[in-house]
């Protein structure tokens, strides 16, 4: 989920969660806030008839020890006045259910007592609550309405805050994560934002990408200038062997231990230069300016491998039609790509087995298949048959030094060409080279 | 023939003396630039082998040099710097060849007597191998008088190179550096030279059996001519 959407469905759900909340509150604040408001009425009122009483005296409301009380029509609110004994005294707000002609209404009754002319009088003020309750329903109803539409304004204000504010974000994972491709060598180009955080994410990620090509960088000199310094020591121990393996005084059996060396110093001699190989491919030192016919240099291939896939039977169905043409390629790069591959097809082989070669061809591009009847790739190693040095349980049965494929992949990459395995256990793999169209002629 | 090797490996630069002077070539050793570049000015040589990555001179520079003061001498660069520029500039500069090191002697020679067919014309281009006839420069082999067809490429390529280097045992390493030098290979043991030998004897058998060409046991194979 995008960090956008995260925002919006959170401030979305957090504010409904706090509007249902307060909506659901209401009638008890309502309630409340209603009591306070009554109960201040109702001693307002108070004061007013002690003010009357006090001014025109008790007779106005009292003669003749007869109670007075008044009620508004609807028994809404009533003020009731009585004499009472001399000993009782009270000063309270209460509600309290009282039958009135009838009726039980629930007041709000203020009790109060108070003396006149040495007489203990009784003040009761009232007032019905169900007239409280009434206000609250409708209250409520509009409260949730207002708030809600609040709400989706807020809403749509956010979405379109945080869609800016946002921006730079996004412009850093388009620009410097999904369309750079390693090793980096574009320019740093800052991206324009005000938030501190993404201007130190995108530094960051900036330094991490230089760190990251300068390693890069060191590690393919350092291949390069350790393959270099190599070769002269080698060349000086295969002269040497060469020139004392025709030693007229060199018995035989130390022509058999020179003979060892020299095999172990083409060893040493083989992977020296493949890893030089794969550094000037990786240090883009080899031109692409050769045109090649596919079809011709799967033959070629063929002729230069013949020996071997005549040594273990194996049949090389080669079907790629004879007019794909590859340009702005390297001829001795993309030889040595099929040489490999074939080579492996036939390494990794039954005796008797066959290798074929198709050619799929797209509108965005060609796909070479080279599939093989051999033992397979296991699942669990097939990520990493491209690494260098790799042995995997398949190859230490052949005299292998794990950078056939490594080389194979270099090519490929050097050439904008795609690889794709498909292996399965004792059925056989399928190398499948995606030749881009920038580089298929026609 | 005179050969001048500038090499400033001295160790390397010897052997190429010894290997050469076994071979009746006649070898003078510079081990740097200045001296190469005086020996070059006085005497005349048929090939100067010039290391590229000398300390005191650059190697280039002494191809040029070479190539006004000897016109006629064949140039042949040694390197460990496998750079296709140096490779493009070196041939440009009129280098009859390009040795990347580490090279075989054998291939160093055979590039030599390339060169020699080519640049001074060799008069026998033609070899006899007990019935067989062996044309280096049209690369068949013949039984009185008729081609042997079946020869492959690869199979006229190794039977060339053991007859440069005839009476001489070369080991399998050598002959398939020879013939897949220029692939860079994930294998580093080739049994297959002996799958090829083997199918020279069977298609030369149909014609007469090629006594000439010998198993050294344990070691590798030969030819073996007197002439």
């Amino acid at each position: 989920m995008k960090l956008n959407t995260k925002l919006t469905l959170f401030n979305t759900i957090s504010k409904l969660v706090i509007v249902v909340l307060f909506v659901l509150l209401l009638p008890l604040l309502i309630t409340k806030i209603n009591l306070g408001y009554t109960d201040s009425k109702l001693i307002e009122q108070k004061e007013k008839v002690l003010q009357i009483v006090k001014t025109l005296g008790i007779g106005n409301y009292i003669t003749d020890g007869e109670s007075y009380g008044s009620y508004t029509l609807l028994k809404e609110e009533y003020i009731s006045l009585d004499e009472v004994a001399a000993d009782e005294y009270l000063d309270t707000i209460l509600n309290e259910r009282r039958i009135v002609e009838g009726d039980t209404i629930e007041y709000r009754i203020l009790s109060h007592t108070f003396k006149v002319n040495k007489k203990n009088y009784l003040l009761e003020v009232g007032k019905s609550v169900s007239t409280l309750d009434d206000t609250s329903g409708p209250l409520q109803n509009i409260a949730f309405q207002v708030l809600v539409s609040m709400i989706l304004l807020t809403i749509l204000a956010d979405q379109v805050y945080s869609n800016y504010v946002l921006r730079p974000l996004r412009q850093i994972i388009r620009t410097k994560l999904n369309s750079s491709r390693f090793p980096y060598t574009d320019s740093y180009r800052k991206v324009r934002t005000s938030t501190a955080d993404f201007q130190y994410l995108d530094i960051s990620i900036h330094r991490m990408m230089e760190t990251i090509t300068d390693k890069f960088q060191k590690e393919r000199e350092f291949i390069s200038n350790a393959s270099h310094e190599l070769m002269t020591p080698i060349s000086i121990l295969q002269t040497k062997i060469e020139n004392m393996f025709v030693e007229e005084d060199i018995a035989d059996d130390l022509k058999v231990r020179l003979l060892e060396m020299q095999r172990i110093l083409n060893r040493l001699k083989s992977i020296t230069k493949t890893l030089l190989l794969i550094s000037q491919i990786e240090n883009e030192q080899f031109l692409k300016e050769d045109e090649v016919n596919l079809n011709e240099m799967l033959h070629d291939v063929q002729d230069e491998i013949s020996i071997r896939l005549e040594q273990k039977e194996i049949t090389c169905n080669i079907n790629v039609p004879a007019d794909v043409a590859l340009q702005k390629v390297n001829k001795f790069l993309l030889f040595n790509l099929l040489f490999n591959l074939i080579n492996n097809a036939i390494k990794y082989n039954h005796e008797g087995g066959s290798i074929n070669i198709t050619a799929q061809k797209n509108t965005a591009n060609l796909i070479l298949n080279i599939a093989d009847t051999g033992i397979g790739i296991a699942a669990d190693e097939l990520p990493y048959i491209f690494n260098r040095f790799k042995k995997l349980k398949r190859s230490l049965q052949q005299d292998s030094f794990g950078l056939g494929l490594p080389i194979v992949k270099s090519i490929a990459d050097f050439h904008r060409i795609q690889i794709e395995v498909s292996s399965e256990k004792d059925k056989g793999s399928v190398f499948s080279l995606i030749i881009p169209a920038a580089i298929l002629k026609g | 023939m005179n050969v001048l090797i500038i090499e400033d490996e001295r160790s390397l630069a010897r052997e190429v003396d010894i290997f050469l002077t076994n071979n009746n070539y006649v070898c003078e050793v510079a081990y740097n630039g200045r001296t190469a570049s005086e020996k070059i000015s006085v005497n005349l040589y048929d090939f100067i082998l010039i290391d590229l990555g000398l300390p005191d001179y650059e190697g280039l520079d002494l191809l040029k040099e070479a190539k006004a003061s000897n016109p006629e001498a064949a140039c042949i660069i040694l390197t460990a710097r496998a750079e296709v520029n140096d490779r493009i500039t070196g041939l440009d500069l009129g280098a009859d060849d390009y040795v990347p090191k580490p090279f075989s002697l054998l291939e160093l020679q055979s590039r030599m007597q390339a060169i020699t067919r080519r640049k001074f014309g060799l008069k026998h281009n033609t070899v006899a191998l007990g019935d067989f006839q062996i044309n280096l420069t049209e690369r068949i082999i013949s039984y009185e008088g008729n081609v042997v067809t079946t020869i492959t490429k690869k199979e006229f390529d190794l039977i060339a190179y053991m007859l440069l280097h005839k009476n001489r045992t070369l080991t399998r390493t050598q002959l398939s550096e020879h013939i897949w030098g220029s692939v860079v290979n994930d294998d580093y043991d080739s049994n297959y030279i002996d799958a090829h030998i083997k199918n020279i004897r069977k298609k030369l058998n149909a014609f007469a059996p090629p006594n000439w060409l010998e198993t050294v046991r344990g070691l590798g194979y030969k030819i073996v001519a007197n002439n």
